[in-house]
């Protein structure tokens, strides 16, 4: 009985060490997303945003739009998610779009969210600062299309970037490594911080209901000098 | 030595559960996801489409005058109604304009009070009205959509109204020609949306004259108010 009682605990033992390996191996992988901060909307009619305000929890970030007929009076309706990426070797971040199709055109199209990536800043001072590569945005997504919107031969707002611009996973973002050190844990600063913006120009779309879903992933990146 | 051999295992499993939760509980993710959703309501609205116009008035004038694009509420003085003014009709139109992103429909209501006694006095049925030509033209209108038009149009065509062979008083005869017909709110005009998506600083949309005429007659003495509400709805 003892004997038994003391095999199944080193076996039991022995599998929780195995499963710890495992979590250490994703623990201690390269690269990195997280929260950069508290997201904001400005301009909404009935929307809202929600995502945690720390550096130290993951990306899940929900935004409503609200009401985007010409019942909102708002010259625009403008999202900000800080978006933390952390590596310790070259990375590129990309973003690939979900969302259902809207048949009729006078509805809202991919092209009617306007999608811009800004603001790089290092979050804290274990942020790497390299000095023989820079953090390059990828045309065209340089842009706060809440500003840089033009209306298009057909009267419909038209932006520098939109969400059509994306095309399976598409390439925003790419630089040296973010992070100092060789530590495994999250830290709330040991990253590099972007905007993510998204806009939408209350119009006359025909009624209904829009949605989407943005994915970023941050992976090995071309090979950059710090 | 079985104690001691007992106390390494307890050991053992406890580190094992500390690694354990250590290693889940600061797991990192190279994605994040943000998800987005929108919703667009059926929106009407009904402008000014531009400047009265005010034809065969003696005496009168446009009060309050309508501006392309901005809130509509004009004031008319229709002058002298009585036979002095020799004129055929005395005939006000209004520009009307229209945007929606839905099926819409423009509804009249109307109130006609005369400060005379009698039956000869001025009534909702003495004013012609109709509906003109719709038109739907210009950057981000839906140039396609079709409209039905529930009056008689311009209510000084011949067709829409005559002199009554027994009382020899002017009536206009065709449907829904008068102001009679709009004592409570009547749908005037219906159709498909207006608007393709562009922002509401656009400005076009569905022009249409709502056009008013009186005919000068031997009307009682007196002085008359006419007020006529304008609603557009997307059912």
């Amino acid at each position: 009985m003892t004997n038994s009682r003391s095999i199944f605990l080193v076996i039991f033992s022995c599998l929780l060490v195995l499963a710890a390996a495992r979590g250490t191996n994703a623990q201690s992988q390269t690269f990195d997303i997280s929260s950069g901060g508290q997201p904001t909307i400005t301009g909404a009619l009935g929307g809202s945003v929600s995502g945690s305000a720390s550096a130290l929890n993951d990306l899940v970030v929900t935004i409503n739009f609200g009401e985007v007929s010409p019942a909102n009076g708002n010259g625009v309706v403008k999202v900000v998610v800080p978006v933390a990426v952390r590596s310790r070797q070259p990375y590129m971040v990309t973003v690939s779009v979900t969302g259902s199709a809207n048949v009729n055109p006078s509805a809202i199209q991919l092209t009617d969210i306007g999608f811009g990536v800004s603001n790089m800043r290092p979050l804290g001072g274990k942020a790497q600062i390299c000095s023989n590569s820079s953090h390059l945005i990828y045309t065209p997504f340089g842009n706060d299309p809440s500003t840089s919107f033009t209306l298009n031969a057909s009267g419909r707002v038209a932006y520098t970037s939109d969400l059509a611009d994306i095309s399976g996973a598409t390439t925003i973002l790419s630089g040296p490594k973010l992070t100092q050190g060789t530590s495994t844990s999250r830290r709330d600063d040991d990253a590099w911080v972007f905007d993510a913006v998204l806009v939408i120009v209350p119009q006359y779309f025909a009624p209904g209901n829009a949605s989407a879903t943005l994915t970023f992933n941050i992976s090995s990146g071309p090979n950059v000098q710090c | 030595m079985n104690r001691t051999l007992s106390n390494l295992k307890r050991a053992g499993f406890v580190v094992a559960l500390l690694i354990a939760a250590a290693a889940s509980a600061s797991a990192q993710t190279n994605t994040g996801s943000v998800a987005m959703s929108a919703t667009v309501s059926k929106f009407v609205e009904i402008q000014s489409g531009g400047a009265v116009t005010l034809t065969g008035n003696s005496g009168g004038g446009v009060g309050t005058d309508g501006s392309a694009g901005q809130p509509l509420g004009v004031s008319i003085n229709l002058g002298e109604l009585g036979p002095s003014n020799a004129s055929s009709f005395v005939t006000a139109t209004v520009p009307l304009r229209l945007k929606s992103n839905a099926a819409y429909v423009l509804s009249v209501s109307a109130t006609v009070s005369s400060t005379g006694s009698t039956a000869n006095k001025i009534t909702a049925a003495d004013i012609g009205f109709g509906l003109g030509a719709v038109t739907r033209s210009g950057t981000g209108v839906n140039a396609s959509g079709t409209d039905t038009n529930a009056t008689s149009g311009d209510p000084t065509l011949a067709a829409n109204g005559s002199v009554n062979g027994a009382t020899g008083r002017y009536e206009f005869t065709a449907t829904r020609s008068n102001l009679g017909a709009f004592t409570t709110s009547t749908t005037a005009l219906s159709g498909s949306y207006i608007m393709n998506a562009v922002p509401r600083s656009n400005n076009n949309g569905l022009n249409v004259p709502a056009v008013f005429a009186v005919k000068p007659q031997f009307f009682e003495n007196g002085s008359t108010n006419i007020n006529v509400t304008f609603t557009v709805t997307a059912p």
